[in-house]
Order: C-alpha cells, then sequence, then structure tokens
C-alpha cells in the first residue's frame, strides 16, 4: 500500500507516524514546503519517499499522487483544502482524506460559516456582523458603539481563516477606557481592512462577532458525509504567553483526557457539541451539494448565552490538536480512512486509550507576528534526552537543509507530547526535558510551562462552572440563545431578530 | 506598602495602547495601599525612551498636575505609596531602568534606600548576564526577603519578581489578545477590565519583552511568609491574593471574633470601611442584627495611613459621623479592623456614646500590634502601640469602651486558612521570617 500526505507541520509528523503505525505497512510518501526532519525519516524507514514543493498546489500534489500510484491521500491542513488540491485529487478518481473547497468553505470563510449555521439553525451561533471595508466596520462600531451591548464588546476578525492571525478581543465595559478602546478598535479594522487585501479568495473582509467568554475546546471528527465520529475533546492554548497573555497564535499547546472529556467539561456538553459539529455538516453538504470525506472540528466555546458554542470550524485535525487524539486513538488510522472513502463509517467504532496527554509547542521568539525574526535560526535538538524523559518530539515549522543542519521556518519549531495518569503529571515531563531544544545561535525559545499545570486546569474548572451555572438557569428558564437590548430613543430590540431580518436581505 | 502596577501590550498594533490611561485607573483602584505619593514611568510609542513623573500626591491630583505635559506610552509602571518623596527609583547606568516596590528587600537603609541598591544590582547584572532571567533570579537571591517589584528596562523588558517566601503580593491579568498587566492586587486587574490569571509565585521572576514572557521558580521549600495584614487590612475586600479571596478571611473573621469572647448586645456596628465584612459576618453568627452605624464625608481616606495625628483625627471625624438613629439607647458591639495607637478609636467610642449608645463593646478583627514591620509597612514607634503596652480591660477604660477584645493570632491563622508556617505574622508576634529559612 502506498499513502501520500500533505503538509510539513507537526501535525502531518503526527499524521505520518500513525499511518506508517498501520498494519497495512504502507510507504509513506509525503509532499510539503519544508523538509521536515520527522516525516522524511518517517518516509525513508517506510520505503516512502519525501518530496518537497508547495502543498497547496492541486496541480503538483496530483501529478505527484498519479506518478506514485498512491492507494489514497492524507491531506493535514488547511490551506489545500482551501486551494482544491481533494477537488483535483477527486477528478484524477485519486481517493482522498480531505474536505473539498466547497465543504471547506465552512473553515476558509468565518463569515460563510456564521450565515450557514443561522441559515440552518445550528445552537452554538454568536451575533455577527460582515464588512468589506474598514470604513464601513468602523462607522458601525461608532453609531453603536455607547448602545448595543453586543457591539461594543466584540471579536474583530479577518473574514478569511488566516492561521489564526488578526483576531482581537475588544472588551469596551469600563466607560472610563471608552476612549482608549474605540481608539484600538479603529486601528484594528484598518489593519485588518490591510490584512485582508493578500486574500482575492473572499468577497468579505472583517467579521466583527459578539465577544463571549468561556472555556474553550475542540472537538475533531472524522466525517464520510454520512456519519461523524467524534475523537476526545481537546484544549487548545491560544494565547502566545504564559498566565493567559498576549497574540493569538495557531496553538501553544493542548490537553486532552484521561477519557473523552475534559476534566472541566460534561459528557453531555460532549454530545452537545458533537449535535452540533454534525448539523454543521449536513447544512454544508446541503448547500453545496458536494460530499465532506475527512476531518471536521469544532472549536467551541461553553458560553453563558448559547451552553456549546462554535467560535470557528476547522475542515481538518488542529494542530497541536492532532498530537493529543492520534496518541491515543487505538484503531488502525488507515482503517478509518479506508472507511472514509468508502463512506463505511457507520460501522467503525472509535477506541481511545484513556491517558491524560499533554502536547506543548516550541516557538522562536517573534513567532507569530515577526516571523522573519523567527526564521532562519540553525536547530539543536538531544532526541535522546526527551526520549529518555518519556516524552515525544514532533518536528513542527523546521527544515532539514542539504548539508544536515535543521532550520527553523518562522512558525513553532517543536511539539512535545506526554502522557500519563494526569495533565500535571504529563506536564511536568515536558517541563524537564524543554532544555533539550535549543538554537544554535542563541536566538530565544519561549514555550508555556503553565499549560496542563494544577493552577491552570482550576482556573479552568472555575471558569467552566461559573459559565455552566449560567447557561443551564437559561435553559431552565427557556432563554438559551436570547438577547434583548435597549436602544434609548428607539426602545427595546431583538439583536437576532435584527440579524435575522439582515440575512434575509 | 505601596500599591504597584505593571502595563505591557502585545503584538500588532501595541505601540497604539495608551498605558497612562490604564495606570491611571489602576493605580487609583490601588490607593488604599497609600496616596502620599503616586509615581508613573512610561516607555514613549516614537523615542523608545522612559520618562518619569513623580509627585507628592494622590493619583487624580497627579494626572491633573500633570496634564499640561505629553504623558503618553504604551508600556508604563506606577506606583502608589504612603510616603512621600517614594516614587519610583531610578538607576542610569549601566542598564537605565525604573522600579516600582513594595514592602523592602533585606538591603541596608531604609526602605526607598534598600530598593536603590536592589536597582543597581539588577542593573548591572542586566548588562552582565545575556538572559534577563537570569539577572531577575540573582537578584531574587540576594536581596533576602520581604520584597515584590516591577521594574522597566531601557530594553523594553519589564521585570517582575516576588521574594522567595512571598511576603508582598504580585497579580498577573490578561486583556484579550493584547496585554499583560501586573499589579499588587488584583482588584485593580478588575477595574482596568483584565482577566485575573493568578499569582507570581514566591521566588518567582517573570520577564516581558516585546518577543516573549518567560518565568522561572527557585526550588524553595513549603515555608511561605504571606503578609497576614494584607488579608485584614492592607488589600481591598475585592481581591484575591495568593488565591485567597479577601472577602472570605474577613468573613471568616468575623465569625471567629463571635466565637473567641461572648458579649451581649442589640446591634453590631462596623468601622467603614475595611471593618464592614467582620461586623456582617459576626451579626449572622450571633444573631444580633448589623446596623449602618457612620456616615462618611469627603473622600474615602484610609485613617491608619495617615501621617500625621492632626490629619488622622481630621480624617475619622470627617468620615465617621454616627447615625444616630442607628445607635440611639442601644447596646453596641462595635467591629474595627485594627488598633495602632488606640486614639481614632476612643474618638469612636465617644461619638457613639454622645449619639445615645448604652455599651459600647469593642471586637478588633486582628491581634494587637506589637511590633514593627521589617519589610515597609508604615508602623509607628513600638512606645506609641498600646496593644504592646496595655492589657485588654486597661485599653477598655482608656477608650471608655464596657469592653475591648482582640482577634487572637489563632483566630486569624484559622480565618486566613494557610497554616502558621507560610504566613508573617511578625507585626503581632515581633517574629519575622529571615533570609536564612529560604530553603
Amino acid at each position: 500500500m502506498k499513502i501520500l500526505g500533505v503538509g510539513s507541520g507537526a501535525r502531518e509528523h503526527a499524521i505520518a507516524k500513525k499511518l506508517s503505525e498501520s498494519r497495512y505497512n504502507p510507504k509513506i510518501y509525503w509532499v510539503g514546503e519544508n523538509r521536515n526532519p520527522g516525516i522524511l525519516r518517517i518516509c525513508e524507514r517506510s520505503g516512502g519517499e519525501f518530496i518537497q514543493g508547495s502543498a497547496t498546489d492541486p496541480e503538483f500534489v496530483g501529478s505527484t499522487a498519479k506518478r506514485l500510484g498512491v492507494d489514497f491521500v492524507f491531506v493535514g491542513p488547511e490551506e489545500p483544502n482551501f486551494h482544491g488540491v481533494p477537488d483535483r485529487l477527486e477528478a484524477l478518481k485519486i481517493p482522498c482524506i480531505g474536505a473539498n473547497r466547497s465543504v471547506a468553505l465552512i473553515e476558509m470563510s468565518k463569515a460563510e460559516m456564521r450565515r450557514l449555521q443561522w441559515e440552518y439553525d445550528v445552537p452554538g451561533k454568536l451575533l455577527f456582523q460582515t464588512f468589506k471595508s474598514a470604513e464601513e466596520a468602523y462607522a458601525t462600531l461608532q453609531r453603536y458603539s455607547e448602545t448595543l451591548t453586543w457591539l461594543q464588546n466584540v471579536a474583530l476578525k479577518p473574514a478569511r481563516q488566516a492561521g489564526g492571525k488578526g483576531v482581537k478581543v475588544v472588551e469596551d465595559r469600563q466607560i472610563y477606557l471608552h476612549e482608549e478602546k474605540q481608539r484600538f478598535k479603529s486601528k484594528h479594522v484598518g489593519w485588518l481592512e490591510g490584512y485582508m487585501r493578500g486574500y482575492g479568495d473572499i468577497e468579505d473582509k472583517i467579521l466583527v462577532e459578539e465577544n463571549v467568554w468561556g472555556p474553550e475546546y475542540t472537538l475533531q471528527c472524522f466525517t464520510d458525509g454520512k456519519t461523524v465520529l467524534g475523537m476526545p475533546m481537546v484544549q487548545d492554548n491560544k494565547n502566545a504567553h504564559e498566565f493567559d497573555i498576549g497574540t493569538e497564535t495557531g496553538g501553544m499547546g493542548s490537553i486532552s483526557g484521561p477519557d473523552m472529556c475534559l476534566p472541566f467539561l460534561t459528557m453531555s456538553e460532549y454530545e452537545a457539541s458533537l449535535r452540533i459539529v454534525e448539523k454543521m455538516v449536513s447544512a454544508i453538504q446541503d448547500k453545496t451539494g458536494k460530499r465532506y470525506h475527512g476531518v471536521v472540528a469544532g472549536q467551541m466555546m461553553l458560553t453563558e448565552v448559547e451552553g456549546p458554542t462554535i467560535i470557528e470550524m476547522y475542515s481538518r485535525l488542529g494542530d497541536p490538536e492532532a498530537l493529543n487524539v492520534l496518541h491515543t486513538l487505538k484503531n488502525d488510522l488507515v482503517d478509518v480512512c479506508l472507511a472514509i472513502i468508502d463512506e463505511r463509517l457507520s460501522g467503525v467504532r472509535l477506541e481511545f486509550e484513556n491517558k491524560a496527554v499533554v502536547v506543548k509547542a516550541i516557538a522562536p521568539k517573534g513567532y507569530p507576528d515577526n516571523r522573519r525574526l523567527a526564521a532562519g535560526h540553525p536547530v539543536e535538538v538531544d532526541e535522546a534526552r526527551i526520549a529518555e524523559g518519556g516524552c515525544e518530539l514532533f518536528w513542527a515549522s523546521c527544515s532539514l537543509q542539504e548539508d544536515g543542519r535543521i532550520v527553523s521556518a518562522g512558525s513553532r519549531l517543536v511539539e512535545i507530547l506526554a502522557s500519563d495518569e494526569t495533565l500535571p503529571e504529563a506536564s511536568a515531563r515536558i517541563e524537564k526535558v524543554i532544555s533539550a531544544v535549543r538554537l544554535a545561535d542563541g536566538w530565544g525559545l519561549f514555550h508555556r510551562s503553565d499549560i496542563g499545570s494544577e493552577e491552570l486546569l482550576k482556573r479552568r474548572a472555575e471558569l467552566a462552572e461559573r459559565v455552566r451555572r449560567l447557561y443551564h438557569y437559561r435553559l431552565e428558564k427557556g432563554t438559551i440563545g436570547k438577547r434583548v437590548d435597549w436602544l434609548p430613543g428607539v426602545g427595546k430590540v431583538d439583536p437576532v431578530k435584527m440579524l435575522k431580518e439582515g440575512l434575509r436581505r | 506598602m505601596p500599591g504597584i502596577m505593571g502595563f505591557y501590550p502585545f503584538g500588532e498594533g501595541r505601540e497604539n495602547w495608551d498605558a497612562s490611561r490604564f495606570l491611571y485607573y489602576g493605580l487609583t483602584a490601588l490607593q488604599g495601599r497609600g496616596e502620599a505619593c503616586t509615581s508613573i514611568a512610561l516607555i514613549d510609542n516614537e523615542s523608545k525612551q522612559i520618562s518619569v513623573h513623580t509627585k507628592n500626591s494622590h493619583v487624580e491630583e497627579f494626572y491633573k498636575l500633570l496634564s499640561g505635559n505629553k504623558v503618553r506610552g504604551y508600556i508604563g509602571v506606577g506606583q502608589v505609596s504612603p510616603s512621600e518623596d517614594d516614587g519610583l527609583v531610578e538607576v542610569e547606568s549601566p542598564t537605565r531602568l525604573v522600579l516600582a516596590g513594595d514592602g523592602k528587600p533585606s538591603y541596608e537603609g531604609e526602605r526607598g534606600e534598600a530598593f536603590r541598591r536592589l536597582a543597581e544590582r539588577l542593573s548591572t547584572l542586566l548588562a552582565e548576564k545575556n538572559d534577563p532571567l537570569d539577572a531577575a533570579a540573582q537578584v531574587i537571591s540576594e536581596a533576602g526577603v520581604g520584597f515584590s517589584f516591577i521594574a522597566l528596562t531601557e530594553n523594553e523588558e519589564m521585570i517582575c519578581c516576588r521574594d522567595p517566601l512571598g511576603v508582598k503580593p504580585l497579580e498577573v491579568g490578561a486583556v484579550g489578545f493584547d496585554l499583560g498587566i501586573v499589579s499588587s492586587e488584583s482588584a485593580a486587574l478588575d477595574v482596568v477590565g483584565a482577566t485575573h490569571s493568578g499569582p507570581i509565585q514566591a521566588g518567582e521572576c517573570v520577564v516581558f519583552d516585546p518577543l516573549s514572557i518567560r518565568r522561572r521558580k527557585q526550588g524553595i521549600s513549603n515555608r511561605r511568609a504571606y503578609c497576614a495584614f494584607e488579608y485584614v487590612y492592607l488589600a481591598r475586600a475585592d481581591s484575591y491574593i495568593n488565591d485567597i479571596p479577601i472577602y472570605a478571611v474577613r468573613e471568616r473573621i468575623g465569625e471567629v471574633l463571635a466565637e473567641e469572647k461572648d458579649v451581649e448586645g442589640d446591634v453590631v456596628i462596623g468601622v467603614p470601611e475595611t471593618a464592614l465584612p467582620f461586623a456582617l459576618s459576626y451579626s449572622r453568627k450571633k444573631s444580633i442584627p448589623v446596623k449602618l452605624g457612620f456616615m462618611r464625608t469627603g473622600r474615602h481616606v484610609r485613617s491608619a495611613l495617615k501621617p500625621t495625628q492632626f490629619e488622622r483625627l481630621m480624617g475619622v471625624q470627617l468620615k465617621l459621623n454616627p447615625i444616630k438613629a442607628a445607635i440611639d439607647s442601644k447596646d453596641i458591639v462595635l467591629i474595627d479592623d485594627s488598633v495602632v495607637r488606640g486614639n481614632t478609636l476612643k474618638n469612636t467610642v465617644l461619638n457613639l456614646r454622645r449619639r445615645g449608645a448604652k455599651r459600647v463593646h469593642v471586637r478588633v478583627g486582628s491581634p494587637a500590634i506589637i511590633s514593627h514591620c521589617p519589610f515597609g509597612t508604615e508602623v509607628p514607634p513600638i512606645d506609641e502601640l498600646i496593644g504592646r503596652a496595655l492589657s485588654e480591660d486597661e485599653i477598655a477604660e482608656i477608650i471608655g469602651a464596657d469592653s475591648f477584645s482582640y482577634l487572637s493570632i489563632d483566630g486569624l491563622v484559622k480565618a486566613i486558612g494557610l497554616p502558621k508556617h507560610m504566613l508573617c505574622l511578625g507585626c503581632f508576634t515581633g517574629e519575622y521570617p529571615s533570609k536564612e529559612e529560604v530553603r
């Protein structure tokens, strides 16, 4: 058997590893921009090959797959989905685990995702508004800045998935800091407009959503378009720095286990979240008339107004969340892939080991905002020490040079995984081997020591409990999802009704 | 026991933030810790230079005095202090830095002098070592016990440290994907709209730079010396210190007071503001109704902090006008937070009698203050401390109360809910944590 993988980060390293462990003993081939040393090694050992090239180029990936005569292709990241790599493979009649361009719209356009959710009335919604220019966005924010509650406390996002970049949350609840926040909002919508100029594949530029608070989690699922099978819940940590401070990143580390649920979430929240993801899959298939083959994930939050709520959708495994679930998945991943391809996922039972898993990313200083600063540094890793410490290394944004040196490529450098009975034990295990990763030129690295720690778990649990009390109360009173506001001089308004009327227009 | 705060933005557009607005409201929230001197330092958005502004005034007035000048910057630290001329410490070279400090490190000299030595040492170590985290860790290991500080360097680093026994608090918060804020108390984080992330640990240093936050915890024993006076009096009731909610401690203090010494009364009255939670839970425990006993006039002034006797008495008289209708012909249990010299309390009891109180039983929510604070909290000379000189019965006689009693030390420990080896009870016992206990 021959399998071709696409992408070259830590997530793809984890996928390659899992595929290579299959009872089919497949030859592993891979296409990616960076010569990821981990993937390279797996390809070599399996008798396959790593082919450096554009993972987002449908022609290149298609012709490579055809030339190699692979049994199927596994697409790791989202950008190849957005660029139509799975569509090209379909045209070539090569089976593919990866959302085609049409269904991947639920991730590519955060604006379209939200419209679809409202149109099909999938639970876990957020109020939103889209804009084609900064001027338009600012005018609306300004107009309602002192009145409509949800427009005072907002998340400002690029309307397109942009590698987790550019999201700002502005809570304008302190009237005495209002001017300051207002000024910041206007600067940021301006910045977003400029940033979105780099993407010509979407009409909406700026997405403004109501700001919500609560614990976040990711529910990743396999789907063949008919069945959606959930994996254990994972919590990623998006803030770049310790104490949940700083810029949004692709994820600085993730926790999962010891069972399907996280310690601070409940099984009924798991079930409700899974229903939401299922409904989104049906909605996008119904809307586009296309089949969804691959991975779908809800990046979710427990919120006061809605309970389990969609923040964003993924058309692929999360990174680092993929590492958590693939580590404990007991099934042969190739079997799962074949079942997706043949659309017989309903006959598959996913099984996972009951283990607490912690993953931590290590990034060069400069990530995520100044990637040029973060790139080009020689990497040194004491792999033996990491293995001795009971941890597993996954190579991420690194490239193996012809001369054998490994050089940083600008994003997260490596991800380290440990599993144990409890999350704090797994976290402590990783902390002991962090210094095994360094940059030979002395450029600084950072990671988050607090991920998986007792203190952070305690805080997450306390937060979850606070939100749970509120949304359970709304469930009891039948006010879940309800928002009411008051515009002085206008009267009582229903922001949900306003939004629905806007969508109909 | 000044209040200190640091403001640090991250990411795209970080230069757009105006740190001085946040410090204004944050320091205002910390003003209970001192208001004789306000001091802030800002790094300018363009020149990247640090400017320092210090005035012997409370925060509001400070900002009014500054309003003519250009005070803008996107990174900043600030301090409010109970002593005049106690502003941020500045060191020019080898590394230019400014430092906001609470408590007092174990260097020679007065508080300001000791922090100057610490700041100079930090400046030197920063120049010598490649990694500011190494410099910070070394300063912590050299500077003994009893301090927290936030230093801002010319290289845009914000260095936050707590001594190895954690005597003085330091809490961290976050705003969105943008801001990191460090403050003596979590209430100041709430006020500027930050989410409280938790404390910096005892012996921990945290270094903010434009591209990262890194922290290091020293390997230490489980000995701590969290200042017990923070829980009784210094910190705001809406703060968390070391993950312990101040309000809950103060409620327990009221309950313990009620358990420790029995007394009959018609009404429980708390002396505003600090003793109000004591009074509420005392009342609940004893099933004696609580009433609002006083109205305040003028700005909120923390009477124990006023520098001169005259100002203290004036502060108290202005602040505490008894409400006659609440006390007339009643037996009163009067709850106060602490007694230092006893003269303000004497006045209060007298005022209550004049408005018709029949009996006045005084209960104090802290043990007797009998000794000084080596960590910079201003306590009068020991021969002025009434709790050191006189017994409870003698004090009752002098202040004109029908009975008088303190909270016991064990009662306080119970109310805080931590074992004794994690607290500094020095002002109540005369026994202090020392740097020899660090490891």
